[in-house]
């Protein structure tokens, strides 16, 4: 035979074998025998050409044959899954919310934790944990083996900005940091026009500069090609723009968005945050600092080489500093990330999301497991059946693969939806928040590849394994048993039940977490504000950045409660520099106070005490009664602290009950003498614990100080905030806001609101948070219960014979009821115990791991209700998925049982 | 319930020669092949695999069905497989057969009309 037609023959003959095996067995022999007839005429009539056609045509119609095949794979398992709705509705369902659910929860701590945008190599961020003085970064600038960079700044910082030097144009508030001119340096950003800061040309008393963020150029300057140079008008005072930043930079913790930047060197007119010279103040522990570490050099070395600098600091100052459980007096954290994190929030965001997102996936998974398997249990007899008429085994394990893929796609693809659209809903969500809090929540890419992956390779895996163990079993045992042969590799009490009784540990475990979660939560929703809160409204003022002097800013705060309770309607008018309620305040005004224990000596000394600074009838006001003592009046405001002079009178301050009793034990509290900053105050008043804030279940220790005219003059004040209390059926704060703008035209005021409206936007926020950690546990509950139901289903058409025998030999309904719950009850027991236990390790795990999260826990790990409630809850709900089938036992008929097989 | 034969109007090239050559006589992959190559005096030939794909389609379809019929022993091959046209396949055909001719008849009345 000529060479050219028998190796054209044998590419032939192989390509034709690797036909479908269907296509094989019908049309096999005769493309092998058409060939054999052809090729020898096709070499004759067309030579090299003709052969070379004949094989590419063959080469071409394989693949379309495979994919023929495949289409009506599909079409196949369509139209199966479509017979069982529930059962579908159920797989693509629970794998949509799982995947949705995860995707976004990872998401979402990944964009949390995740870099800053425009910032270089942010992993070689860090920052010490609080604030320090200005005089100590200084010192830390300069130690260059163990810092490459370092920048100190303040923020967020509020402006009122204006665009034109007209004093009468309305100011909008813009927040922005306070710089060194290391700042834009040490992050490693490069302007996207004009320049940035650096030590040659940012000198004190040079005219104001400022760099203002890429958004802030496009919204309020319509991206002027020009705006290098123009000027701003800041809290008063003009400065020329020297910079604009690269896109989607805002500043370094834009969780905190800052649109402006302005150096630290600016005055204290422009900024009165930088009133009273702190950059050469040694006890104005305001800045925060950030520094880039050299290459090489790890966080602890760093760490080191800045404690060892504070210290000496230290000694040099005579300064006392308190050095932590390590040792140390300064902790460096990473600070690469969108916000400000502590090493507890890390913690909360990192461990307990993560936990919690594995145990769902775990769940999804073991379910998904055990419907298929009970699903491929029961189709083994029409495998059998078309493995008798002659299907082969690859196709049908093909087209149970099929089925799995389509399955495990449409859930996939819904849960991407799902968690494109919860995403966005979390972006829309409103969160508490005195400044500024923005937080871009994208679905990850990696974690929705990484979800989708584990979730398709459980559906692909579960669905491929009953049809691999079903293919190898014995076909004519499998006809004559139905759905009772043995699996290979199956044991009675195997495999299914392991996955139910990991489910249900996996799902108790959840519930009691997601339960833990959401009465922590509720504990802080419907806590009580301790005061009134109809009728109360709520007004900022900002009057030094109006370019009111301090004197001026003192006189009007003095003078505005007696104005405005002239107002008709108005009972009461009050100040404090802090709002009640202000939501995701933990951070916000974190002092010290200590005890006198008289002779000099100091007593019990307090790290975490919130100091909020009040004016005359705070108390009344709010409708608060106090404990014991009196409250501040007007005197009060007059006096200085300032400085504390000999023979002076002593500056009151009143504290809550917390505050009283750590300080002070069970001793009275009034008359007694504390110590905040470098002032001694004496506690006149006591009042009661009044929560403030999110994440606060405990309560925290508070003093009360008179917000006087030097507490204006020296400290960096954000803002004042007006409480008006009204009558009922008024409209108040129209009123008030038309006397304020009669009196005081030039002042800006801002977040007017109604104190209602503050904690109906809180309780708003927690309700969000809990719907979906309910949302979690109810899962959890019904994939348990559709498992475990499921699996006593698969169990009753297992074991249909035995109860036909059982019921033709006179057992009665309850019986067979029995028997067949007691498979599910054994079941439910050992996944409840497991679960039980797992959840309380769990919590005690997390709780020690992050004090967020032993706040936001419930403070009872025993409360009865959840160590008793979930378990039985659980268990209830999967009894009655157990009883359904258990039930449809009973009407199995004994004749047709035995006679079916 | 069989399908309307209208339905599958206009037929693909490929099946219209697969069915003529199936008139009156039953026939084997090859013979097709054979036949439609001498039929066309070259211009079509049915390759192999496309020939195969095709008859899959047309049995799929229900136009033409395996014949149980078999030559004498001696000039049988076990390995081949005889088709023959349904009834089915051969209406189709015919419809297919007329619209074409009806094709033909407007193209010449056209002509007809251009050449006065």
């Amino acid at each position: 035979m000529n060479p050219r037609v028998s190796i054209c023959l044998a590419l032939y003959r192989r390509l034709a074998s690797a036909y479908p095996h269907e296509f094989r067995m019908l049309y096999g022999g005769d493309l092998d025998r058409l060939g054999e007839d052809a090729i020898p005429e096709v070499s004759r009539r067309y030579g090299l050409l003709g052969l070379l056609r004949l094989l590419a045509d063959i080469s071409i119609r394989l693949p379309a044959t495979y994919f023929t095949e495949i289409r009506q794979d599909t079409v196949y398992a369509l139209r199966k899954l479509a017979q069982s709705p529930g059962f579908t509705a159920v797989a693509v369902l629970s794998l949509a919310i799982g995947i949705g659910m995860c995707c976004v929860a990872l998401s979402e701590s990944q964009s949390i934790a995740g870099p800053p945008p425009g910032v270089r190599d942010p992993a070689a961020l860090v920052t010490i944990r609080g604030q320090v003085s200005y005089p100590y970064f200084e010192r830390y600038r300069d130690q260059h083996q163990a810092v490459a960079n370092a920048t100190a700044f303040l923020g967020l910082v509020p402006f009122a900005v204006a665009f034109t030097g007209d004093k009468h144009t309305r100011a909008e508030r813009i927040y922005g940091h306070l710089v060194s001119p290391e700042y834009f340096t040490t992050l490693g950003v490069t302007p996207a026009a004009g320049r940035f800061f650096a030590p040659e040309t940012e000198k004190p008393g040079m005219p104001p500069v400022v760099v203002i963020s890429d958004r802030f150029w496009r919204k309020h300057l319509g991206a002027d090609p020009l705006a290098v140079g123009r000027t701003l008008r800041l809290n008063g005072s003009m400065a020329t723009i020297v910079g604009i930043g690269p896109k989607d930079f805002l500043g370094i913790w834009p969780a905190n968005p800052a649109d402006l930047f302005v150096p630290l060197t600016c005055a204290g007119s422009l900024a009165p945050e930088l009133g009273g010279d702190p950059l050469h103040a040694q006890d104005r522990e305001i800045f925060r600092v950030v520094f880039r570490l050299p290459q090489g050099v790890p966080i602890p070395a760093a760490e080191a080489a800045l404690d060892a600098a504070t210290r000496s600091l230290d000694r040099e100052n005579g300064i006392q500093n308190d050095r932590d459980r390590k040792g140390r007096v300064v902790r460096l954290i990473p600070a690469g990330t969108v916000m400000y994190m502590t090493p507890d929030l890390t913690a909360y965001i990192r461990t307990f999301n993560i936990v919690l997102w594995t145990l769902v996936l775990s769940l999804l998974c073991a379910n998904l497991a055990s419907l298929l398997l009970a699903r491929g249990s029961q189709r083994r007899r029409e495998i059998a059946v078309r493995l008798s008429v002659g299907a082969s085994r690859p196709r049908l394990v093909r087209q149970f693969l099929t089925e799995s893929v389509l399955l495990s796609f449409s859930g996939g693809v819904a849960g991407i939806a799902l968690a494109y659209g919860l995403a966005r809903a979390i972006n829309s969500m409103p969160v508490p928040s005195a400044t500024p809090f923005e937080f871009n929540c994208q679905p990850d890419f990696h974690v929705l590849a990484i979800t989708l992956a584990v979730a398709l390779a459980a559906g692909i895996g579960f669905g491929l394994a009953p049809a691999l163990s079903s293919v190898r079993a014995d076909i004519g045992l499998t006809l004559k048993q139905g759905a009772q042969a043995p699996l290979v590799g199956y044991r009675r009490f195997g495999l299914r039940n392991l996955f139910v009784v990991g489910q249900m540990t996996a799902s108790l475990m959840l519930l009691l977490l997601t339960w833990y979660m959401v009465t922590g939560f509720l504990n802080s929703a419907h806590l009580d504000p301790g005061f009134e809160t109809a009728n109360l409204n709520l007004i900022s003022l900002d009057p030094v950045r109006d370019g009111y002097s301090a004197e001026a800013t003192a006189a009007l705060l003095s003078g505005l409660p007696e104005e405005l309770s002239r107002v008709t309607g108005v009972r009461g008018v009050t100040l404090t520099d802090s709002v009640p309620f202000a939501g995701l305040a933990a951070e916000q005004a974190n002092t010290r106070v200590s005890a006198s224990a008289g002779a000099g000596k100091t007593g019990q000394v307090l790290h975490a005490v919130f100091r909020e600074r009040i004016g005359a009838g705070y108390f009344v006001t709010l409708g608060v009664p106090l404990l014991g003592g009196r409250e501040f009046d007007r005197r009060d405001q007059q006096l200085d602290d300032s400085s504390e002079t000999k023979g002076a009178p002593a500056i009151p301050a009143i504290l809550n009950q917390t505050a009283a009793h750590e300080l002070f034990g069970a001793e009275e509290p009034i008359g007694r003498r504390v110590r905040e900053g470098e002032m001694n105050y004496t506690v006149v008043g006591l009042t009661h614990d009044v929560q403030s804030g999110l994440l606060m279940t405990k309560t925290v220790a508070t003093v009360f100080l008179p917000l006087t005219a030097s507490a204006f003059r020296s400290n960096p004040a954000q803002r004042a905030t007006i409480l008006v209390r009204g009558s009922a059926g008024r409209d108040t704060l129209t009123a008030v806001r038309r006397q304020l703008a009669s009196l005081h035209p030039d002042l800006t005021i801002f977040n007017v609101h109604t104190m209602q409206e503050d904690l109906d936007r809180m309780n708003s926020f927690v309700k969000w948070d809990s719907a979906i950690y309910v949302i979690l546990g109810l899962f959890a509950l019904l994939l348990a219960s559709i498992g475990l139901g499921g699996v006593t289903a698969y169990a009753v058409v297992r074991r249909r014979k035995e109860i036909g025998i059982r019921m033709a030999l006179g057992a009665g309904s309850r019986q067979v009821q029995g028997l067949v719950m007691r498979e599910g009850t054994v079941l439910v027991v050992v996944g409840s115990v497991l679960g039980l236990g797992g959840g309380l390790t769990l919590w005690r795990v997390l709780s020690s791991a992050s004090d967020v999260l032993a706040r936001t826990f419930s403070k009872r790990a025993d409360d009865p209700l959840l160590f008793y409630g979930a378990p039985l809850l659980l268990a209830g709900l999967a009894m009655l998925a157990c009883y359904l089938p258990a039930r449809r036992a009973t009407d199995i008929d004994p004749v047709s049982a035995l006679r079916e097989e | 319930m069989s399908r309307d034969p209208r339905d599958f109007l206009p037929i693909h090239n490929n099946w219209f020669h697969i069915l003529l050559s199936l008139v009156g006589a039953e026939q084997h992959g090859y013979g097709i092949m054979q036949e439609v190559l001498e039929r066309t005096n070259g211009t079509v030939r049915l390759w192999p695999a496309t020939l195969y794909g095709s008859l899959k389609r047309l049995i799929g379809d229900g136009l033409i069905e395996e014949s149980d019929e078999r030559p004498v022993a001696e000039l049988d091959d076990a390995r081949r497989r005889y088709y023959k046209l349904t009834k089915l396949g051969r209406t189709v055909l015919e419809l297919e057969c007329e619209r074409l001719q009806e094709m033909v008849r407007m193209m010449q009345k056209k002509r007809k009309q251009e050449a006065y």
